[in-house]
């Protein structure tokens, strides 16, 4: 890609994926907490600890993504 | 059925989808200045990225959901869609083909086809190839259109305009290369939204050992039941399968067609090119761990009247159960608040992505291979970008008009099957006697691929209207009652061979173009790939003999 008008280069991809996965994996985990209809295995919880990996990983390519920006 | 009811969450997170792709293609359309920023990605990709977007540009929800309730009728013969109808063709085109197109610097495959053959052949494949791309995008369109009104109860016009018009709206904005960005979104969203089914499933069933306990043979083997085409669920044998869907249906598609292919062109140089379909072989053959455990989940439970999950009938065909509904139904069983809107997100980045695809190849083939090489020759860079944007809007509204039309005449859905047997299935012996054979001349080129086509069209009309007796079923399929998917893997057999043929025949009686004119397309006239300064882990050979050893050991262990 060309740079902006102001000479930047586009940030990586990685950090797009990253903020999306965080933030929805956040978001499944407040969904974990609210009263919906009845689920199989809703004991074990698993909008809470997947979405708790989510945030994990999406922790991981939002850096992933500002590193290879800053690198250039 | 009842429709499924999303929470206030679950809106939350669809939404926020469609902010965000539209906010990805407002951010690049920054960057985007060039032909080559608007048609290529910038070629500045890596093959991990352009990997990701070579893999996900061909994985739409569609296949999810198809190849899911298809795991309920074949089994792990799915599987066989992955590990032998796309890792070995992957390989293939990043080790033996990319050099002849990356080097070349074109933009699309017809224009390999000009480079190598003449303008006409380029014509026939770019305006195949054009009709081709819009028909799947509106087909494409039609079908989530069809799920989202059955299953979330969704009004079709709304459906349809809403995500056309995000896609138009990103592509216009940043080109190619927002839908790379898009694609790679999608598939992070198709992993998180979707693989927690599979492992919820096998949780439910207390391991996957109990899961494939009780199913019958036919559905847990690969290969040891294909001696005999009556003994597996398919009613294909190993010929039928190595030749139709491991050879010229795999290879035909993965290696030609551009709407994959155009992801590897973005590559920042040869090497990362060469690994962007390895790269993406490896994520291909993990696909199966989603569809082929989560239909075989399905298929249990099905079979378990005290478990509940009961299979809507079909809506084309109330008589069948709809066996695609599998996997939103497995979302309905085991997601709560907030996952159901990330797997329908899932579903929906899917579907979106398989239509922005065929969008942004079908707006490069358009602009390159039919409007600068017969409209207007002399078109500047800038005004070819124009004509790309203009492109995408029109190639939108004319995926709504197939999607529209497809609702109208429920038929055409039969056409659209078959038509990568018409159009990709001798293009790959075209591409394969042009690249590795210097003889290959552009007169057997062109008449070559235009008689495979038309074999190929010949034999499925012959069989649409029921011209095709027992007898000559036998000869053309090895089986007098052949199954559509045998029908169809023998079509594209014929349509290679006849071409091979017809191409090979003529050029022995045309000119060829002189060696100076193939320098860079064909083998033995290019110069060789030279990876000897190259870390091992760096080079395409190795990646690509570690993906091939993985693949044989999977179908060695499921045999």
């Amino acid at each position: 890609m060309s740079q902006n008008d102001e000479g930047r280069e586009p940030l990586a991809i990685w950090f797009f994926v990253g903020v999306i996965l965080a933030v929805y994996g956040v978001l499944v985990i407040i969904g974990s907490f609210v009263p919906g209809r009845p689920t199989v295995l809703a004991e074990t919880r698993p909008g809470l600890w997947w979405g708790s990996l989510m945030v994990v990983f999406g922790g991981i390519f939002t850096t992933i993504g500002i590193v290879s920006h800053r690198k250039g | 059925m009842a429709t499924i009811e999303l929470a206030g969450l679950d809106w939350a997170i669809i939404v926020l989808y469609f902010v965000a792709i539209i906010g990805i293609g407002l951010y690049l359309r920054k960057f985007t200045k060039t032909g080559d920023d608007f048609f290529m990605g910038g070629r500045k990709n890596s093959s991990w990225v352009a990997g990701l977007a070579f893999l996900s540009a061909n994985l739409g929800a569609l296949e999810i959901l198809g190849w899911t309730g298809g795991t309920m009728k074949y089994g792990m013969f799915v599987s066989h869609f992955y590990w032998l109808g796309a890792v070995p063709a992957m390989l293939f085109l990043g080790l033996y083909m990319m050099p002849f197109y990356y080097s070349s610097k074109i933009h699309s495959v017809p224009g390999y086809l000009k480079l190598r053959f003449d303008e006409r052949t380029r014509l026939l494949n770019a305006v195949s190839f054009a009709v081709m791309t819009l028909l799947m995008s509106g087909i494409n369109l039609y079908l989530m259109a069809l799920v989202f009104k059955v299953l979330l109860g969704w009004d079709w016009h709304v459906s349809m305009w809403v995500s056309a018009a995000a896609i138009g709206c990103y592509i216009t904005l940043g080109g190619l290369m927002s839908a790379i960005f898009t694609e790679i979104v999608q598939f992070f969203l198709i992993w998180a939204g979707l693989f927690l089914l599979s492992i919820l499933g096998v949780m439910e069933f207390g391991g996957i050992g109990n899961v494939m306990q009780g199913l019958p043979s036919t559905m847990t083997s690969l290969w040891a039941t294909t001696g005999d085409a009556g003994s597996n669920a398919m009613g294909v044998t190993w010929l039928g399968l190595v030749m139709g869907l491991g050879f010229v249906m795999s290879f035909g598609y993965w290696t030609t067609d551009f709407l994959v292919v155009q992801r590897a062109f973005s590559s920042k140089d040869l090497r990362s090119a060469r690994l962007t379909p390895i790269t993406a072989s490896f994520f291909k053959m993990a696909l199966p761990f989603i569809v082929v455990v989560a239909g075989m989940v399905a298929y249990k439970l099905v079979m378990d009247p005290a478990s509940g999950f009961k299979l809507p009938p079909d809506p084309s065909d109330p008589s069948k159960l709809w066996n695609d509904a599998a996997l939103p139904l497995l979302i309905v069983r085991y997601y709560p608040v907030g996952l159901v809107g990330l797997g329908i997100t899932a579903l929906l980045a899917g579907f979106m992505a398989g239509q922005a695809g065929n969008v942004s190849a079908f707006n490069t083939v358009w602009t390159y291979d039919i409007y600068k090489a017969v409209i207007n020759k002399k078109a500047t860079d800038e005004h070819l970008v124009w004509v790309g944007r203009v492109t995408t809007v029109v190639g939108v509204l004319l995926s709504i008009g197939t999607a529209y039309l497809a609702m109208q005449f429920n038929t055409i859905m039969d056409y659209i099957q078959a038509i990568f047997s018409w159009i990709n299935a001798p293009l790959f012996a075209t591409m394969l006697l042009g690249m590795f054979w210097k003889r290959t001349t552009s007169a057997g080129a062109f008449w070559g691929l235009l008689a495979g086509m038309i074999a190929s069209f010949a034999i499925f009309m012959g069989f649409r209207f029921n011209l095709v007796g027992p007898d000559l079923a036998s000869v053309l399929t090895l089986s007098a009652a052949p199954s559509d998917m045998t029908r169809n893997l023998w079509q594209a057999i014929w349509a290679w061979l006849v071409c091979f043929g017809v191409t090979f025949l003529i050029s022995l009686f045309t000119t060829p173009k002189t060696d100076a004119e193939l320098v860079g397309l064909v083998k033995g006239m290019t110069p060789k790939v030279d990876e000897g300064k190259v870390w091992l882990l760096g080079r395409p050979g190795f990646w690509a003999a570690v993906a091939l050893i993985v693949v044989i050991a999977l179908n060695a262990y499921f045999w």
